[in-house]
């Protein structure tokens, strides 16, 4: 049914797609398997029309696919589902599935469409209600509105992107049992997904992509796990650095089971239990999506756990602030830059101090001390080498790396007990990344301990003194350094747990 | 290696999309001006669609704002209640506050200020003066908190707040004029004449531009040292830039939407102060007309920039100066000044729109 | 109280309530498409100065009336100009194109006619009885005997509300308002649709501002809408954003300008001036009641940008 050939795909100086193939035949559900970065959703992007490839053809049901938009693409039997649902929350499903399609006609002919939903819903176990409001369904039920959605404007290949991040288990296999009902029907469906579990049990065909290749293909019965998971993320580590072995010391950050819940009551983290030792660096690995974000929010104190406590040395801050957790000395670098931890549009000088503005020695009585700002802005420019006009140059004229800079100047240099870094070296050259990591590492001689959470896995494999993975929600058992390999991490990212001996909770 | 089809790291949007390198003030400045001449340019064709030629209309425009000593002093004054107000409404829209009442906050400023100044008439001036200022920014603060209040408690729109509260400011004025402050016998809805003492002294002897255009320079420098130079007006800028950094810098948004509509509503009850015991001597109905969306479209040309604020709201004083003269001499309408305030504003908030927002935040 | 006073308020309720209707309903379409209506009031302004002057000149009622939506579509179209294609600020723009309707419409008004301020005398529209209906008690005189536009102003409601509610464009219409994203995946421009439901907006409020100046004053003067714009801003979030809704809270606030002024003639020891700041009062009042309960469309005031 579809045949793509050479697909090459360039994004700057990355090269997303290299000279792909990717053949499906009629009533097949095909399973694209692939870390983050393996170009995965590039090749998907680029079949539905939303990016135009740079080399390749593509050929659908015997005609070609060239230059096409995402309305091509669906006019010709290509339905995509994304993983951020396009869904008005506040209409009905029906109203939903009648928007911008033209059969509905001028004048909405809700009662057809609803008995359409109707019926699709039986033949494919969609269960679902015309009349719901959307904005009252779960997440795996707003799903098959997409799917529904679909089905009903005819299409013949479906294509899930990571359909299953935000479901729970009952609802997994609800959507399972619809995948196989299209294909009994001999529509196919592409399955993009990290978990290899539910690759293996939903898939006839899986492909391994990495780094913008593929580096597998088989039957799905003829797999085994390992194979999988080497083909997703075996390569060749260079050691990024030498550590000497850790030696056990004090004990200076405590989790003990936090649980988060977010707004419709899915679990973003779920008993989250681990400790932190001065002078170490807790390196947690994982596809992102499976609550490392709001685990390293919860500990910096911008969001609150549903349950769940969090002591540094020995004090409990559960319910303190962010700046009562920026005084008893918890730094965090956040995953985005623009919004969060710097503000462009302030000099660099005002945003080095942005966390520490209403404190001696910026602060002096009811003014700011720009002498202090200025003294600290200076010393830390040159301390750590920012490559900038002055301190009264805006952040946003500067690079990523320059910018990352500052937020590692200012979280670093301030010498924290506990530094949570989330993705500290996303976007930046290796130069910047060399820079970062070793501050990080001289934070940790110093003696202060680091929550290292990165879906870089070189990163992770070769700083962490112990090393975990998050998925969904969950963190593994924590091994040391050495005693875990990329195969194991592969297996664990893509959620092949460990197995009975999780009680352990990582405190070693 | 990063997912490379997804969204790239919202820093990287952002230093690809809009990037200027070294943005000054100049082109700020550059920005005002070219929006208001194409403001004027674009108001030629009214001028001239009612019969009259533009550039006579525009250098009678000027030759009564800047023609005589008089017509200076004259501007000056009508400069004053601008730049108190704007200066207020800026940092209020720095920390994302829309606050658009200048007009009833102003309106009880000067009740307030009436009422002490009739009433405590037995002070000297060098207490009256002050005391009469103080009670009118406080009214006016007090009217502002009323909006922010709703606003914090029950998520009632500032902007609607704040405009449905300057026609009940403006009618509270009406309700004293016509019941406990009001002159009996006088023809027009208006107080008993304050005693001299409580006139607002004029900065020049023999001039009559009074002293509020000092207060107005000075309270412009004051909150530009507050905003600039305090962790007060650091919170505010963190404010403005967004709900996560604030968050993450640990600015309470509640706590700065009071603070600043404090200040916004106390600068314009001063200026409500100002202008009855400066301009009139008397609390007269319908004194605090207009000054609402003036002070919104004086603190965009501003830029939103305290220090800015000044020749901006001087520009909008001596346009409106000259504009009565313009109407006498030519006949064209004085209300023609509020199109070219109207076309300026939306100029400068396309561009702003597209990218030349305001800078250095 | 006796029936004539009672019959008298209610049809001044329904009467005061009908500017505000065309009003309301025209805000109501910009704000489903995700545009605070804030300019309403420029809008209003600029179609009863266009009607009134329109009429005037030419001594015809449709005339007028057409004038008065063009004018306030003109005035609409400026908003759309900016805030849909230069992604400017919807609040203060609308607050700017206001300033601007004023200056334009005051100075209009003087220099059209050289330079003096005219005394425009316009006939009002008289109340048409409807057959039959007219007759009937109370209800009939307070229903089915007003005056033309104020039948259009109500009847308006129900295409709208079909429109809204049951048509594809309506679907899309609330769509681009609620997630403009999503209405692109499916094919709709959610700009194009912004701007036209601007337009709409200043034609409908432009009517609204003919309703002042030829059905009710017979006259133009300067800043005569005086704030109703910004009453029907506050009657569309009463309204929660439904047209029938948004008729009631209309009527709502009809009511209390109605009550404010028939009640000076009944003695009360309280001010006029006071009576006259209920409708406000009681706009704000109504506002803190329904608090965040108010739902407005979740995408209104973003800018939208195809990226």
């Amino acid at each position: 049914m579809l045949e793509m050939r050479g697909i090459c795909k360039r994004y700057g100086t990355v090269q997303a797609n290299r000279n792909i193939d990717l053949t499906v035949p009629q009533g097949r559900i095909l399973g694209l398997l692939g870390e983050n970065g393996s170009g995965k959703t590039t090749l998907m992007k680029v079949l539905f029309g939303m990016v135009a490839a740079d080399a390749g053809t593509i050929i659908f049901k015997g005609r070609p696919l060239t230059d096409h938009r995402p309305g091509d693409a669906i006019a010709a039997g290509i339905g995509m589902i994304h993983q951020h649902f396009m869904l008005v929350d506040a209409m009905t499903v029906a109203e939903n599935v009648m928007l911008g399609w033209k059969r509905a006609g001028l004048w909405l002919h809700t009662r057809e469409i609803s008995q359409l939903i109707r019926n699709a819903s039986k033949t494919y176990g969609l269960d679902l209600d015309p009349n719901a409001v959307v904005g009252d369904l779960s997440l795996g039920q707003r799903q098959r509105v997409e799917v529904v959605k679909a089905i009903l404007r005819g299409a013949d290949l479906l294509i899930l992107d990571e359909p299953t991040s935000n479901l729970s288990p009952p609802e997994v296999a609800g959507l399972f049992l619809v995948m196989r009902r299209l294909r009994n029907e001999g529509r196919s469906v592409i399955f993009i997904s990290h978990k290899l579990g539910e690759v293996l049990e939903i898939c006839e065909e899986v492909v391994v992509l990495r780094d913008g290749e593929v580096t597998g293909q088989c039957l799905a019965a003829n797999a085994t796990r390992s194979d999988l998971a080497r083909m997703m993320v075996g390569r060749d580590i260079s050691a990024l650095v030498q550590r000497p072995a850790f030696e056990s010391r004090k004990e200076i950050l405590s989790v003990d089971r936090l649980t988060l819940r977010d707004r419709s009551g899915f679990e973003r983290l779920r008993d989250i239990t681990f400790s932190l030792n001065e002078g170490e660096i807790l390196a947690i690995a994982g596809v992102d999506g499976n609550g490392q974000a709001e685990l390293v929010d919860v500990i910096a104190g911008l969001k609150s756990a549903t349950s769940g406590r969090i002591s540094l040395a020995g004090q409990e801050i559960t319910s303190e602030d962010v700046r009562a957790r920026l005084t008893a000395g918890i730094a965090y670098i956040p995953a985005d830059r623009a919004t969060t931890s710097l503000v462009p549009g302030m000099t660099i000088e005002d945003n080095l101090g942005l966390r520490d503005f209403d404190r001696p020695p910026l602060r002096r009585g009811a003014w700011l001390n720009r002498v202090a700002f200025r003294r600290e802005a200076n010393s830390r420019i040159a301390k750590f080498g920012i490559l900038c006009a002055g301190p009264n140059a805006l952040v946003q004229t500067l690079s990523g790396g320059n910018q990352q800079k500052i937020v590692v100047a200012r979280e670093i240099g301030r010498r924290p007990s506990v530094l949570i870094a989330f993705q500290p070296t996303w976007g930046l050259d290796p130069g910047a990344t060399r820079f970062v990591i070793d501050e990080v590492l001289s934070l940790c001689h110093g003696g202060g301990a680091v929550l290292y959470v990165s879906s870089e896995l070189e990163e992770v494999l070769t700083l962490g003194d112990r090393i975990g993975v998050m998925f969904n929600g969950r963190l593994s058992r924590v091994f040391g350094r050495g005693e875990v390999d990329m195969t194991r991490m592969g297996l664990m990212m893509a959620g092949h747990d460990e197995g009975p001996d999780r009680e352990d909770g990582g405190k070693s | 290696m990063r997912d490379l089809g997804a969204e790239p790291p919202p820093s990287e949007q952002q230093s690809t999309g809009r990037l200027f390198s070294d943005v000054g003030a100049w082109r700020a400045i550059l920005l005002a001006g070219l929006a208001v001449t194409l403001a004027f340019v674009v108001t030629a064709l009214p001028i001239m669609v009612s019969g009259r030629n533009p550039l006579l209309a525009y250098w009678a425009l000027l030759r009564g704002a800047v023609g005589s000593v008089d017509a200076v002093a004259f501007a000056f004054n009508k400069s004053t209640p601008y730049v108190l107000s704007a200066v207020g409404v800026a940092i209020c829209f720095r920390a994302r506050v829309i606050n658009i009442g200048s007009e009833g906050q102003l309106a009880v400023g000067g009740v307030a200020a009436s009422w002490i100044a009739l009433h405590l008439s037995q002070l000297p001036s060098l207490l009256l003066i002050p005391v009469s200022l103080v009670a009118g920014g406080v009214a006016g603060a007090v009217w502002a908190c009323i909006a922010a209040v709703m606003r914090i408690k029950r998520g009632v729109h500032e902007v609607l707040g704040t405009l449905m509260l300057n026609f009940v400011g403006t009618l509270v004025v009406s309700e004293v004029l016509h019941g406990t402050m009001g002159e009996p016998g006088a023809g027009f809805p208006q107080s008993p004449l304050f005693p001299q003492s409580a006139w607002l002294p004029s900065l020049f002897p023999g001039t009559d531009m009074h002293v509020g255009i000092a207060i107005a320079v000075a309270a412009v420098v004051a909150t530009h040292r507050l905003f600039w130079h305090t962790p007060f007006g650091f919170r505010l800028r963190l404010l403005g830039s967004g709900d996560n950094v604030a968050a993450y810098a640990g600015a309470s948004l509640v706590r700065g939407m009071l603070q600043v509509m404090l200040i916004a509503g106390g600068l314009a009850g001063i200026a409500g102060a100002i202008e009855v015991l400066g301009v009139h001597y008397r609390l007269i109905e319908g004194f605090s007309q207009g000054f609402g969306f003036n002070a919104v479209a004086i603190a965009l040309l501003a830029a939103l920039n305290p220090l800015a604020v000044l020749p901006a709201g001087l520009f909008f004083g001596f346009l409106e100066a000259g504009a009565l003269a313009m109407q006498r001499e030519i006949g064209v309408p004085s209300s023609l000044v509020f199109v070219i305030q109207g076309l300026t504003m939306i100029f400068v908030l396309c561009a702003m729109g597209v990218g030349f927002k305001q800078q250095r935040i | 109280m006796d029936a004539t006073v009672l019959i008298e308020l209610l049809s001044a309720t329904v009467r005061i309530a009908t500017p505000l209707l065309f009003v309301a309903l025209g805000g109501l379409l910009s704000e489903r498409a995700g545009t605070f209506a804030v300019g309403v009031e420029g809008m209003m302004l600029t179609g009863a100065f266009g009607g009134a002057i329109t009429a005037f000149a030419s001594r015809s009622l449709p005339a007028g009336l057409l004038a008065s939506a063009l004018s306030g579509a003109a005035i609409a179209a400026i908003i759309a100009l900016a805030t849909a294609r230069f992604r400017a600020d919807h609040m203060v723009t609308g607050l700017a194109a206001n300033i601007l309707a004023i200056g334009l419409t005051s100075f209009l008004l003087r220099g059209l006619f050289g330079g003096k301020t005219p005394v425009i005398v316009l006939p009002t529209l008289r109340p048409l009885a409807v057959p039959f209906l007219s007759g009937l008690p109370i209800v009939g005189q307070v229903l089915f005997d007003q005056p033309a536009l104020t039948y259009a102003a109500f009847l308006l409601t129900i295409p709208i509300h079909f429109f809204l509610m049951k048509t594809r464009a309506g679907l899309t219409l609330r769509a681009v308002g609620e997630n403009p994203a999503a209405a692109f995946s499916v094919g709709a421009d959610p700009i194009r649709v912004r701007v036209a439901a601007i337009v709409a907006c200043g034609a409908l409020a432009g009517l609204g501002g003919a309703v002042l100046s030829l059905q009710e004053l017979g006259t133009f003067t300067d800043g005569m809408t005086h704030g109703r714009g910004f009453i029907a801003l506050a009657a569309i979030i009463v309204g929660r954003w439904m047209p029938f809704r948004v008729m009631f809270g209309c009527l709502l606030f009809g009511a209390a300008s109605a009550l404010a002024l028939n009640i000076q003639g009944w003695g009360l020891p309280v001010s006029s001036y006071v009576i006259q700041m209920t409708p406000y009062l009681i706009a704000l009042a109504v506002l803190c009641g329904i608090g965040r309960r108010a739902r407005m469309p979740a995408a209104i005031g973003k800018s939208f940008t195809r990226s």
